[in-house]
């Protein structure tokens, strides 16, 4: 007896070549489009946004698309428009949310910068002085002081622990990648009371600009060591035996062979450790005080930062008070945008000299 | 075949080879101490935090943690933070229920709906919101988004304010929990997002392709294969969100009123507590007593964030084998 075998017809999701049919393009075009205008209708009605985007407009939307998915490609096109529709709501919602933070920042800072508002300091300026007198001038130099100083210290600690963790087999390897990571979840006021309590609470020091350095380093290093580590890894491993089985010296094979070849990697780990701790508040608020003139030794006396400036004028009732603090949060996103599009050009860079090699 | 020939298996030996020449010993010996540094630190904070938050905890007891009043008057000092510690715990879960969504939602629209271009855009946008500085944040929280938050409270109070936690009697909607929780939720989305992301784009393409090939659509297959491999480190990064959302200091400041009695529920008043904001708050005009019972306050969040974020990092660890 030879047995029959029955073709099943084959699921229409399961025909991904097939093209679309012009009467299903029409429909997944008024999918996208009908629900929107349903939405619109319902706010020109007189509904408040919010509601006719949670009420009006989600709903209809995933209405809509589920039909047209089922009528698109079967009972399984249903359960995917549902996922596709909500996936990019919720997606589209986050970006909404960081539009709203730039935008925001940029409308009201621009009002503030002019070109005193670089150069000038704090002195004499009250929450309602005009805005054509003082500025963040000291408190730019006084970040750019304190965050050199915790960069200088971070980075090379934070590269010798990439190089512990890639370039070795130590023991503590395990605890040390979990402690990294569990640092980057430190709380920023932590780190400054911890300070506060080792060098100011015992008198060793007063309020001064070093110990905010100090502070931001437990900030900084998981950063630099974390992304340090990834770029390492990188390194294929045959570079590394290479120059050992030339008869380098594990230093020499690490710094004129892995180093140079993780170079941008490096840099980038760097870059982003720094825009970490840019915009640090709490830590420098425990530790360094603010001042109001500039301070161009942060070993003697209190120094001020971008942050702390912000955060002086930030809870007031003066326009102008509040201007500057838009003013000073423009600045700092002007600083932490130039690193990050530098550390964008950095690996841009590479991945372009890796192209052209081949 | 006898077995009585056993030959005796040569001892193992370990082959490891020792740096010999004196500058590979140094080579590695910094690696060694800069990499160590880091236990040194957390046993540093540890150590100096609880030394002078001793005086604190010896005085108040265990009531420092589940007591909810703090009195500065020198005399009879009473610092307890039950409300704050509640507060933030009820804050980061907010923020978690809010961010979860927002962050999966992002993934997966990087790794399997985009092409590639908008895929990378897409990433450059969401490293850059984790790079927005946290007082930076704050300030637009207080200025630009409470408003509009409250108005979103308010909506939530009017329909549904039946449910004893959209419950306000006052009628004010500005700086409360609800609030806070969306800042915060803003602050840790990059971060679930970017662990996600690397966990959804590490995923066995053959697993997906073989889904689809067996006629499984999108959902099916986001259900079935993708959400199941990925769990683990999805946790690990709601984790690590959480950690972070513990510690937030600056922004939760700025957006929300810190009162001293517990809020349990009602997450649309006024009232709302966080360790790491009040040890800011008070921090300023705090004589040595009280800077005591606030080093206790950074004491107990430094522990609780440090074991979230150790068994964060322990679970994304075991989650991603490919990085060994």
């Amino acid at each position: 007896m030879e047995k029959v075998v029955t073709a099943v017809p084959r699921p229409k999701t399961a025909e991904p070549w097939k093209q679309i049919s012009f009467i299903n393009l029409v429909l997944i075009v008024l999918a996208a489009v009908v629900p929107l205008g349903i939405g619109l209708l319902a706010m020109l009605a007189g509904l408040q946004f919010e509601l006719a985007l949670l009420l009006v407009f989600l709903p209809v939307q995933i209405v809509v698309g589920s039909l047209v998915g089922r009528r698109v490609s079967g009972k399984r096109g249903m359960s995917d428009a549902i996922l596709q529709v909500l996936v990019i709501f919720f997606a589209a919602s986050v970006f909404v949310l960081l539009i709203s933070v730039v935008w925001s920042v940029l409308e009201s800072g621009v009002k503030t910068l002019s070109l005193q508002f670089f150069t000038q300091n704090n002195v004499y300026i009250s929450q309602t002085t005009s805005l054509d007198y003082g500025g963040v001038g000291h408190a730019i130099i006084g970040t750019v002081l304190l965050v050199s100083l915790s960069t200088i210290v971070t980075v090379p600690l934070g590269i010798a622990t990439a190089v512990y963790l890639t370039e070795t087999r130590g023991r503590t390897r395990t605890l040390v990648r979990t402690l990294i990571q569990a640092l980057s979840g430190l709380p920023s006021v932590v780190a400054g009371l911890f300070i506060y309590a080792m060098f100011i609470a015992t008198g060793i020091t007063q309020y001064v600009g070093w110990t905010g350095s100090l502070a931001l380093i437990p900030l900084m290093l998981p950063t630099v060591a974390r992304v340090a580590e990834e770029s390492l890894i990188l390194v294929p491993q045959e570079l590394r035996n290479g120059a050992l089985a030339l008869g380098a010296p594990a230093w020499r094979a690490f710094w004129l062979v892995t180093m140079p070849a993780a170079k941008s990697g490096l840099i980038t780990a760097v870059l982003l450790g720094i825009a970490r701790i840019i915009g640090e508040t709490a830590p420098l608020v425990v530790t360094t005080f603010a001042a109001n003139g500039t301070n161009l030794n942060p070993f003697n006396g209190p120094i001020a930062t971008l942050p702390t400036y912000l955060y002086g004028f930030i809870n007031s009732n003066f326009d102008t008070a509040v201007q500057r603090a838009w003013g000073a949060a423009l600045v700092i996103l002007i600083l932490v945008a130039i690193l990050f599009i530098a550390a964008r050009v950095m690996t841009r860079s590479k991945k372009a000299k890796k192209k052209a090699g081949n | 075949m006898s077995e009585t020939e056993v030959k005796p298996a040569a001892q193992r030996r370990s082959l490891r080879a020792k740096p010999f020449s004196r500058s590979d010993r140094i080579f590695y010996k910094t690696a060694t101490a800069a990499a160590n540094s880091s236990i040194v630190l957390v046993t540093l904070i540890l150590i100096f935090l609880a030394w002078r938050s001793w005086p604190a905890f010896e005085s108040q007891g265990i009531g420092y943690i589940f007591g909810s009043t703090w009195d500065n008057n020198p005399d009879k000092m009473i610092m307890q933070i039950g409300p704050m510690l509640w507060g933030s715990i009820q804050i980061s879960i907010l923020g978690v229920i809010l961010a979860v969504p927002m962050a999966i939602s992002i993934a997966y629209f990087i790794v399997f709906m985009a092409n590639k271009k908008i895929a990378s855009g897409v990433t450059i946008l969401v490293d850059l919101l984790a790079a927005l500085p946290s007082v930076v944040l704050g300030l637009w929280g207080l200025l630009v988004f409470s408003p509009v938050a409250a108005g979103w409270a308010k909506l939530l109070h009017d329909t549904l304010g039946f449910l004893p936690f959209f419950a306000n009697e006052d009628g004010n909607f500005l700086r409360s929990p609800f609030i806070a929780g969306w800042v915060v939720a803003v602050m840790i989305v990059p971060i679930i997002a970017s662990v996600t992301r690397e966990i959804f784009s590490q995923l066995d393409r053959e697993l997906i392709n073989a889904s689809l090939a067996l006629g499984a659509g999108r959902w099916s297959t986001f259900r079935r294969v993708i959400l199941p491999t990925s769990s683990g480190g999805i946790v690990g990064g709601v984790l690590l969100g959480l950690g972070r959302a513990l510690g937030e200091t600056v922004a939760i400041f700025f957006v929300l009123n810190l009162v001293f009695q517990v809020n349990w529920w009602n997450i649309l008043e006024a009232k709302g507590g966080s360790v790491a904001s009040m040890i800011l708050a008070k921090f300023g005009e705090a004589g040595p007593a009280e800077v005591s019972g606030l080093m206790a306050a950074g004491v107990v969040l430094f522990v609780v964030t440090l074991l979230v974020n150790s068994l964060a990092s322990y679970i994304v660890a075991k989650a991603q084998p490919w990085r060994k």
